[in-house]
């Protein structure tokens, strides 16, 4: 069967990066098919298969929302990525030792 | 060119990595160690710009508290936010045992997705509860807190009796500080179970959701009258806790209330409810969209602005109560006002950073599962392996505090990687919860800008930061955590 798109919209790439694109399609992936194409200075995103209800706002929200995360790790992913491990070690049992 | 760098190096400089909130007027400023403090607007303004000199009123207060950059005192507040974060040294210390998935009551809202009373192979066996002792005592944390819960863990007493024989042994030889809880709905309990659990220094904690219309209408039980059983074995153990005995400590028994929609707007008669029941604690706990709920949401459920209005309305009438004389304290509010006040880790792990999932608690399931948490195991139970990290009888204990489910929860619930939380004034008192997150917005991460657990917390630090600016208010809020 021929899925033609539903909706076909345009992500500037200044704002979007792939990634962040990729995951809001991974979290919207039981209410949409999300295709994603890259354009000049842009990306073209589309919908298929949608389920009642879903809107592409939602999507662009989830996609600006994993943005906003990717963009802050480059500045605290030390911090973030030392308590992490912190807690993970303690919790096995071998805080203090070397991996 | 070191010219230049010296002149630089005399200008003013801006305070140190800080929170802030505006609120009205004011604004309200934290940082990383829990200290907090409200400067009015052009005041906060001079402290970002690095203007706000040393005699300034509030100059020395910024200055003990963190807040002024070349008053730094590095060793104490590196002390502050070690002592405010020693979970992340210790390892899970909550150890929750699904004796049973049976229950003998249909509540509207069950959060423990509980079996039938006909479900077969919903039973811990004793074998496998003693093994999930054994897993427990592997947990570096010196404190285990092992709880009984369902279904109703009573209807499994031969395992619950196994598993409180076997951890107060293993205690004894591991040196380990031990606490047994129960989670009951009383409707089984008898004297010798009662006497059983007294003499092995089990607490006890049940619900009580209001009087018993409203109780009765939340907490269905078809063998009876699921308010007069609560109300008498609570009277029960309230007395023998009145009457100490030298062999054992009796403890003082608590309960939780969940908030339905039929609750909303009857805060004073539930109130009133605990304190004709000798409760000093009110959990006020908020209905989240797990499990059984979550499929009878349009019935039973509201939004955070709703249970916001409940929630301040309870403080104030609880407060209005403090004020008369009686001893009642919220039990959310008091656990992050230790935090607010003290700078505490009053253990609440819905409230941490990373939460509690896997690193604070683990959830096991009757046949020896073991999930992040609780509501990873109601998860679960919907056919939903996600938060799902061993099994106790297959799985070695490091292999599952590292698994891919504990890993995923201690990322994703780490505030300094969540783009709203991060910023957030409140941050160094808060925490998110991967699983509503999954549950709700589809991603362990969640989007904290329209994520009503996100709205609800908000809610309440600004009340109790509010209450705080009152001296009234906060003589009695700080009283509440004055232990």
């Amino acid at each position: 069967m021929k899925k033609t798109p539903v909706n076909s919209l345009t992500a500037d790439a200044v704002i979007y990066s792939a990634e962040a694109l990729r995951l809001a399609a991974f979290v919207f992936s039981d209410k949409a098919e999300t295709v994603i194409k890259p354009g000049k200075g842009c990306f073209l995103v589309s919908f298929r298969n949608e389920a009642p209800g879903f809107h592409p706002g939602d999507y662009f929200n989830e996609a600006l929302n994993q943005q906003c995360r990717l963009d802050l790790a480059k500045k605290n992913s030390k911090a973030a990525g030392m308590i992490a491990t912190k807690a993970l070690l303690s919790a096995a049992g071998e805080a203090g030792r070397k991996a | 060119m070191a010219l230049k760098k010296a002149a630089k190096r005399t200008e003013p400089s801006g305070p140190p990595q800080l929170l802030w909130r505006r609120e009205g007027a004011e604004c309200l400023v934290t940082n990383d160690f829990g200290h907090y403090a409200w400067l009015k607007r052009k005041d906060f303004d001079l402290l970002l710009a690095g203007k706000l000199g040393e005699k300034h009123p509030a100059y020395a207060a910024l200055a003990d508290k963190g807040f002024i950059r070349d008053r730094l005192d590095f060793d104490g507040l590196t002390a502050k936010w070690r002592s405010k974060n020693a979970y992340l040294n210790t390892g899970p210390g909550l150890h929750i045992l699904v004796l049973t998935l049976r229950c003998n009551h249909k509540c509207l809202y069950c959060q423990s997705s509980a079996a039938g009373m006909g479900s077969r192979d919903a039973d811990m066996s004793p074998a496998t509860a003693k093994k999930c002792v054994d897993f427990a005592f592997q947990s570096p944390n010196p404190g285990i807190t092992i709880e009984f819960q369902g279904g109703e863990p009573l209807l499994n007493w031969e395992a619950l009796k196994a598993a409180v024989l076997h951890a107060r042994a293993k205690a004894k030889k591991a040196g380990k500080d031990l606490r047994l809880a129960l989670v009951s709905n009383f409707s089984l309990m008898t004297e010798e179970k009662a006497q059983f659990l007294m003499e092995h220094e089990v607490s006890i904690c049940t619900s009580l959701d209001g009087p018993a219309d409203l109780h009765n209408r939340n907490r269905v039980f078809c063998g009876g009258n699921s308010y007069a059983a609560t109300v008498k074995w609570l009277k029960f153990f309230q007395a023998r806790h009145a009457h100490q005995v030298p062999e054992y400590r009796v403890f003082k028994p608590s309960a939780l209330l969940t908030v339905s929609r039929y609750s909303l707007g009857r805060h004073k008669e539930i109130i009133d409810e605990y304190v004709k029941a000798g409760l000093e604690d009110i959990f006020i706990r908020p209905l989240a969209p797990i499990g059984f709920a979550k499929n009878l949401w349009g019935q039973i459920g509201y939004d955070a602005k709703a249970f916001g209005k409940f929630y301040l309305d309870s403080l104030d009438y609880i407060l209005k109560l403090n004020r008369s004389g009686v001893k009642l304290r919220e039990k959310m509010a008091s656990m992050m006002l230790d935090k607010i006040v003290n700078s505490r880790d009053p253990g609440y792990l819905d409230a941490r950073c990373p939460c509690g999932a896997a690193i604070g608690q683990v959830a096991y399931n009757y046949n020896g599962d073991l999930y992040t948490c609780d509501e990873g195991r109601m998860v679960g139970w919907e056919g939903d392996d996600a938060f799902k990290i061993g099994n106790v009888r297959r799985d070695p204990y490091r292999k599952v505090m590292t698994s891919g489910a504990a890993r995923a929860c201690v990322l994703s619930s780490n505030l300094e990687s969540q783009p709203d939380c991060a910023r957030c004034a409140y941050k160094p008192y808060c925490g998110v919860c991967p699983v509503y997150n999954y549950e709700t917005q589809g991603s362990l991460w969640g989007d904290m800008a329209v994520n009503d657990r996100c709205g609800l917390f908000k809610g309440t630090f600004g009340a109790l930061f509010a209450m705080l600016k009152k001296p009234a208010n906060e003589a009695i809020l700080r009283n509440w955590v004055a232990k």
